[in-house]
C-alpha cells in the first residue's frame, strides 16, 4: 500500500531515463474503471503539465515513476471535467463515510501497487481520515518518508473503503460525468440521510436531494429542521420542490411551506397534486402550536357499520405510509366520529366481526384550537400513540401521531 | 356496508368541506398576522451573528483599551472610530457574504482551498491567540467583580462553571436569550458615561475632525484601539454563525443590516467608554490605569459611584459574555477545520477533541487568573496579541482571495470598487496591526 501524500512531488522519468518533472496529481476516468489511475500530472521543469496515461507507466514506488515510452509520446495535459482528480476532487474535501453514515474530511488517499501485463497499475483502495494521515499531511516534504511512515504508525489510523465513499458534487452535469450515484446512501435510513444533510453546505444538500429518488429525498428533509428545509426547497426547481413537497407528510409539508417565502409557497402548492395541495392548504389554516398545526390529514376512516374485512380492505388501499397507522377510525352517518379501533384488534379478529364492537373506549379526541400543552398531556396521561383531532361539528380532520408530540417535546426540552 | 373511503374521506363530503372551509376562514386573519409575526422573528433570528460579534468584539481587553484611550488622550482619539467602523463593516460583509452564498465556514474553505498543513498552522496560532484573549476574559471578569466587592477567588471559578454549563447544557433557544439580554447590559456603558457628564459638544466635535499628535504614546495608542476592534477570530465567527443560522441568500439583506449594525454598536460603546473616561479620568489628571476595573474604580470620585458600578457591570457582563463564546467559537472551527467532529449537539464521545479544547480553554482561562498573580498574566496576554497580529494579515488576504474566486462566490464575487476598498482597509489593518503586534515590546505600550 501506498499514500498519496508519499506520491506528490515524486519524480518522473521517461524510457530513456531523462527527467520529466514532479507528479502533482493522479485522475481516474471513472467511465472506464471505477479505481484505476487512468493519468498521472506531472509538472514539468519549465513548469508546463504533460498527462502520462496508465499504459505508459513502468513502474511505480514512493521514490519515483518509470514510463515506459519516450517523453515525445507523452502527451500535453488538457482539462477534463470526466476525470476525478485525487489532489483536487478527493483530497481535503468533505465526503460521506456511508458504511458510518457520517460526513468526514479526506486527509490522504490509500493507494495500491498492481503488477499488469508487465507494468504497473495504481489503484483506490480507501479514503483516509485518521490522525496518522494528519500527521502524514503536516510532514510531508519535510521529513524523510520512511520516518513519517513510522511516526504516522503510531497513531490510531482510520480508513473508509472506497466503495463506501460518496463523493460529493454539486455540478448535476460533473456528476453525471464522473458516475457519482447516491443508490447506497438511499438503502441507508431517512433519519441518518438526514444526520448527513445537516452537515452539509446548501449546495452539497442540493447535490444530494436532487439525485435521490423523490420519495426517499421527501423522507429525509422531512427530519431535518424546517428552517434548513426551507433554505433548501428556496434552492431548487419549484417543480422539483412541488414533488418532493407532496411525497412529504401532510404536517410537515405545511410546517414547511409557512417557513418558505409567501411567493415560493405559492408556487409550489400550484405546482402540487390537487389532493395533496388541498389538504396542506387546510393545515395551512391551523394557528401554530394547536392540535390542528400538528396532525396530520393521512389516516383512514370507515363507516361505523364496517367490519373487519372493510377494514383490511382500507388498509390495502391507503396511500400514506402504513407504519404510522396505529388505529382505523369510526365515523356516523352524519361524519362525527364514532370510534377509533387499534389495527391490532383488528388483526386478531374475525373478518366477518363488526368494527364497533373492537373500538378503544373511552375514546379521546380534542378539537383543533386545543394548545399542543394539551395535546402532549394527554400523550402522557392516557399513554397514547395517536390522538383524533375534531372539527366545530365533532368531524374528524386530522390525527396526531406520537412523533409529532415527541417533536414538541424534543423542541420544548 | 356504509360509507368505506380511505384518507380524509368523510360520511357527507359536501358538509365537511363547507365546515373545513369556514375554520379555514376563521383562522385565515390569525394566518396574516402569523406571517407577519415570522416574517418579523426571522428578521430577528437572521440579526444575531452580527449583533452577537460585534458585542463580543467589546470585551474586557476592549473595554481596557478604550479606557486608557479615552484616560490618556481625553477626546483626541474619538475620530479614529469612524474609519475603525467603516473598515469593521468592509471585513465583516465579506465573511458574512461568503457564509451565506458558499454555506460553508471560512476554517472549511480555507482547509479546501488551501490544505491541511496551512489550515493547521493557522488553527494552531488561534487557538493560542484565543487562549491568551479566554485569559484576559476572565481577567477582567476578576477586576470587575472586585469593584463589585466580590474576590476573584470566588467570582472567576464560578463564572468559569457558568459559562461551561451555560453552553453545553443549556438549549440553543434559552442560549440565545442569555446572549440577546447580555448585548442588552451593553447599555451600562453609556448610562454610566452620562452620569460622568461630559462635555458633549467636545466631543462630538473631536469625533467628526480628525486630529493627530506625533508622539510614540499616541500612535501606540491608535495602533491598538485598531488591532483590539478587528480579530482573527471575528472573521472565523461570524461566518459560522452565519452558516449556522441557515441565512438564504434571499435573506442576505437581513444579514448585511445586521452586520453594519453591529458594526456600529461596537463603536457606539467605544465611543461611550472612550468619552466617560476622558471626561472624568483624563480631566482629574491622573491618567494611569492597570486593567479595566482601575477605570471604574477611577470613576468613582468623578462621576459617582453609581456611574462607578455601572462601569463594572457593564466590564462582567462583557468578559462573561465573550468567555463563553470565544472558547465555544474557537474549539469549534478549529475541529472544523482539522475535520474533527463538533458541535454542541455532539456526545462527548463522539467529539472528543471538540469537547476537550472547549474544556481545556475556559479551564486554563480561569486557572491563569486564579494562579498566577496580574503582572505574571501579562506576557501571556501580550504573547496571544503577537500571535493575534501575525495572523490576522494571512487570515484576511485567505478572505480577500476567496471571495473573489468564481468557483465559489459567483455573481457575488466582490465588484472592482469594492475590492479596491476591501484591499486599501486590509493593507492598512495589516500594517497597522504588525504594527501593534510588534510595539508591544516597546516601552511605553498602552494595548493590554
Amino acid at each position: 500500500m501506498i499514500y498519496f501524500t508519499e506520491l506528490q512531488n515524486i519524480p518522473a522519468y521517461d524510457a530513456k531515463g531523462d527527467y520529466l518533472g514532479r507528479l502533482v496529481d493522479l485522475a481516474v476516468d471513472p467511465s472506464q474503471n471505477a479505481l484505476r489511475v487512468a493519468a498521472y500530472h506531472v509538472k514539468t521543469p519549465n513548469k508546463r503539465l504533460v498527462c502520462i496515461t496508465y499504459d505508459q507507466i513502468q513502474s511505480i514506488s514512493v521514490r519515483q515513476i518509470q514510463t515506459s515510452v519516450p517523453a515525445s509520446n507523452i502527451r500535453c495535459y488538457a482539462p477534463d471535467e470526466g476525470l476525478l482528480k485525487v489532489k483536487k476532487d478527493v483530497l481535503d474535501q468533505q465526503v460521506i463515510d456511508v458504511n458510518n453514515r457520517k460526513v468526514v474530511r479526506v486527509n490522504d488517499v490509500d493507494f495500491d501497487i498492481q503488477p499488469t501485463n508487465g507494468h504497473s497499475e495504481l489503484r483506490i483502495l480507501a479514503a483516509n481520515i485518521g490522525f496518522a494521515a494528519a500527521i502524514r499531511r503536516l510532514l510531508q516534504g519535510l521529513v524523510a518518508k520512511h520516518t513519517i511512515r513510522t511516526l504516522s504508525g503510531l497513531f490510531p489510523s482510520r480508513t473508509i473503503p472506497w466503495e463506501f465513499v460518496n463523493l460529493i458534487e454539486s455540478d448535476p452535469a460533473r456528476r453525471l460525468k464522473l458516475r457519482i450515484s447516491y443508490d447506497r446512501l438511499a438503502q441507508l435510513h431517512p433519519a441518518d440521510i438526514a444526520d448527513i444533510l445537516e452537515e452539509l453546505s446548501r449546495d452539497e444538500q442540493k447535490a444530494v436531494i436532487e439525485s435521490l429518488d423523490d420519495e426517499t429525498a421527501a423522507q429525509a428533509l422531512s427530519e431535518i429542521p424546517t428552517r434548513m428545509q426551507a433554505a433548501l426547497l428556496e434552492s431548487i426547481r419549484p417543480e422539483k420542490a412541488a414533488d418532493l413537497v407532496e411525497e412529504m407528510p401532510p404536517d410537515e409539508a405545511a410546517d414547511v411551506l409557512q417557513e418558505l417565502s409567501p411567493e415560493t409557497s405559492a408556487e409550489v402548492l400550484a405546482d402540487m397534486g390537487k389532493e395533496e395541495a388541498k389538504e396542506v392548504r387546510e393545515l395551512l389554516g391551523f394557528e401554530d402550536k394547536t392540535a390542528g398545526a400538528l396532525m396530520t390529514t393521512e389516516f383512514i376512516v370507515v363507516g361505523e357499520s364496517a367490519t373487519v374485512e372493510a377494514a383490511v380492505e382500507s388498509l390495502r388501499h391507503f396511500e400514506g405510509p402504513l407504519e404510522t397507522v396505529h388505529f382505523i377510525y369510526l365515523v356516523n352517518n352524519d361524519g362525527g366520529l364514532a370510534g377509533a379501533v387499534p389495527v391490532a384488534r383488528i388483526l386478531l379478529a374475525d373478518s366477518t366481526t363488526p368494527l364497533k364492537g373492537l373500538s378503544f373506549e373511552p375514546l379521546i379526541a380534542v378539537e383543533a384550537e386545543t394548545g399542543q400543552n394539551t395535546v402532549v398531556d394527554l400523550f402522557h396521561k392516557y399513554n397514547l400513540v395517536a390522538l383524533p383531532v375534531l372539527g366545530p361539528k365533532g368531524h374528524l380532520l386530522g390525527v396526531v401521531t406520537a412523533d409529532d408530540v415527541l417533536e414538541v417535546v424534543v423542541h420544548r426540552r | 356496508m356504509a360509507t368505506e373511503e380511505t384518507r380524509s374521506g368523510l360520511a357527507d363530503p359536501e358538509r365537511a368541506v363547507a365546515d373545513r372551509e369556514a375554520a379555514g376562514r376563521l383562522s385565515l386573519n390569525r394566518a396574516r398576522y402569523r406571517r407577519f409575526r415570522t416574517s418579523f422573528l426571522m428578521f430577528l433570528a437572521v440579526v444575531g451573528p452580527g449583533i452577537i460579534t460585534a458585542n463580543v468584539d467589546n470585551d474586557a481587553g476592549g473595554i481596557y483599551t478604550y479606557s486608557l484611550a479615552g484616560a490618556r488622550f481625553g477626546y483626541s482619539l474619538l475620530w479614529t472610530l469612524i474609519p475603525i467602523t467603516v473598515a469593521l463593516i468592509v471585513v465583516q460583509e465579506m465573511v458574512a457574504r461568503m457564509g451565506v452564498v458558499t454555506g460553508k465556514g471560512l476554517a472549511d474553505l480555507i482547509r479546501e482551498e488551501y490544505g491541511f498543513r496551512i489550515t493547521f498552522l493557522l488553527m494552531l496560532m488561534l487557538l493560542f491567540a484565543d487562549l491568551g484573549n479566554t485569559i484576559s476574559e476572565f481577567a477582567g471578569l476578576a477586576s470587575g467583580m472586585e469593584v463589585l466587592g466580590v474576590t476573584r477567588y470566588i467570582a472567576v471559578p464560578l463564572g468559569a462553571v457558568f459559562v461551561w454549563l451555560l453552553v453545553v447544557k443549556g438549549t440553543y433557544r434559552f442560549v440565545e436569550k442569555v446572549f440577546l439580554v447580555a448585548c442588552v447590559f451593553y447599555i451600562a456603558y453609556p448610562l454610566s458615561c452620562f452620569l460622568a457628564h461630559p462635555g458633549w459638544s467636545e466631543a462630538m466635535t473631536a469625533t467628526v475632525k480628525p486630529s493627530f499628535q506625533f508622539n510614540s504614546g499616541y500612535l501606540s495608542m491608535l495602533i491598538g484601539v485598531v488591532g483590539t476592534t478587528i480579530a482573527p477570530w471575528m472573521q472565523f465567527y461570524l461566518q459560522s454563525a452565519v452558516v449556522e443560522k441557515g441565512i438564504k441568500l434571499k435573506n442576505y439583506f437581513h444579514s448585511r443590516l445586521d452586520v453594519i449594525v453591529g458594526c456600529i454598536v461596537t463603536d457606539v460603546v467605544a465611543f461611550f467608554i472612550i468619552v466617560a473616561c476622558a471626561a472624568t479620568i483624563y480631566v482629574s489628571g491622573h491618567r494611569d490605569i492597570q486593567n479595566a476595573g482601575d477605570a471604574a474604580v477611577a470613576l468613582k470620585p468623578l462621576a459617582g459611584r453609581a456611574a462607578s458600578w455601572l462601569f463594572a457591570f457593564g466590564l462582567c457582563n462583557a468578559s462573561l459574555f465573550s468567555a463563553s463564546i470565544l472558547p465555544l467559537a474557537t474549539a469549534y472551527y478549529v475541529c472544523e477545520g482539522l475535520g474533527l467532529e463538533s458541535g454542541i449537539n455532539k456526545r462527548v464521545h463522539e467529539a472528543p477533541a471538540f469537547y476537550a479544547l472547549y474544556t481545556g480553554l475556559i479551564a486554563i482561562g480561569a486557572l491563569v487568573v486564579i494562579v498566577l498573580s496580574e503582572s505574571k498574566q501579562v506576557p501571556i496576554i501580550l504573547l496571544s496579541q503577537v500571535i493575534n497580529g501575525i495572523l490576522l494579515p494571512f487570515v484576511l488576504i485567505f478572505m480577500l482571495r476567496l471571495i473573489n474566486r468564481k468557483d465559489l462566490m459567483g455573481e457575488y464575487r466582490n465588484t472592482r470598487l469594492f475590492n479596491w476598498i476591501a484591499w486599501t482597509t486590509c493593507a492598512v489593518m495589516i500594517g497597522l496591526t504588525v504594527l501593534d503586534a510588534f510595539s508591544s515590546f516597546l516601552p511605553g505600550h498602552a494595548a493590554p
